[in-house]
């Protein structure tokens, strides 16, 4: 049941998911919490392959790095949209279309 | 058997909460979906015997990543930003018909590429002889101190970066005078 194709399935569907939600939705913080569902479904697939594939432990660095920049990125993101809601009192993405008043 | 159940339990939550972060109206509600759907991939590195990832995986994304961006949703009007004290009402927009169209369109352009790679992946894949699950943090700690330094430095630089650069970014508007 524990098999590479099984890691493989669960982690497109998270991929999949992420990709809807980036699109789909007109909230710059919902579209972040995509591209969150995105980088874990990566993570997933480096874990995976250092369990099935070769067993050194290289795949998990890859994941714990992807968790670290996922922080940063997530930090730095949340900063922008709270300044740009300051900004226009709005977090819609349809007004985030000019880099200056 | 208690490791198949745990992967059968995590499988769901990570594949359902990634769901209701698709078709979830409110946003606060899609925030607590992402922690369910974070908590299952926790459980899947688990299964798999990566231990430190599992535990990082809680601490930051459960214990961080998730905390920042429901207080990010509060500061910006919270779940119910319709009718928020700013009036507008163009805040809440979790996506409409048109938008959800063309992402399941994508979606499934994506699924089609995707299941066509991974098919191929699964074909050739070597039958390997799986190892035993051992505790991974001191061969973790080894590798990042030897192998991996030149990464380590500078994700640790980038995270200072990061630090700086949202304390900067989102600081109190600044009045000027000129």
């Amino acid at each position: 049941m524990i098999s590479l194709g099984s890691y493989l399935a669960i982690s497109f569907a998270l991929f999949i998911c992420g990709i809807l939600v980036m699109i789909a939705r007109k909230n710059i913080i919902a579209m972040l919490l995509g591209i969150e569902l995105i980088l874990n479904a990566s993570a997933l697939n480096f874990a995976a392959y250092t369990k099935f594939a070769n067993n050194n432990l290289d795949g998990h660095i890859v994941s714990l790095f992807i968790i670290v920049i996922a922080a940063a990125e997530a930090a730095v993101g949340l900063g922008i949209v709270i300044r740009f809601f300051q900004l226009r009192e709005s977090i819609h993405i349809d007004d985030a279309a000019t880099l200056q008043n | 058997m208690f490791t198949n159940t745990l992967f059968l339990l995590s499988a769901a939550l990570t594949v359902g909460g990634a769901l209701a972060v698709v078709y979830s109206q409110n946003l606060m509600h899609a925030c607590i979906y992402l922690l369910a759907s974070l908590f299952g991939v926790s459980g899947l590195y688990a299964c798999i015997g990566a231990d430190f990832l599992a535990a990082t995986q809680l601490v930051v994304y459960a214990g961080g990543v998730v905390i920042l961006m429901l207080f990010a949703i509060m500061l910006t009007g919270g779940s119910g930003n319709k009718i928020n004290r700013y009036g507008l009402e163009k805040i809440a927009a979790m996506g409409n018909k048109k938008t959800y169209f063309f992402a399941g369109f994508a979606g499934i352009l994506t699924s089609l590429v995707l299941l066509k790679i991974i098919a191929n992946i699964l074909k050739a894949q070597p039958n390997t002889v799986l190892s035993a699950n051992e505790p991974t943090v001191a061969k973790l700690g080894t590798l990042l101190a030897t192998d991996h330094i030149l990464a380590f430095e500078i994700s640790s630089v980038l995270l200072l970066g990061a630090l700086v650069g949202a304390a900067i970014i989102s600081r109190p508007r600044k009045e000027r005078n000129d």
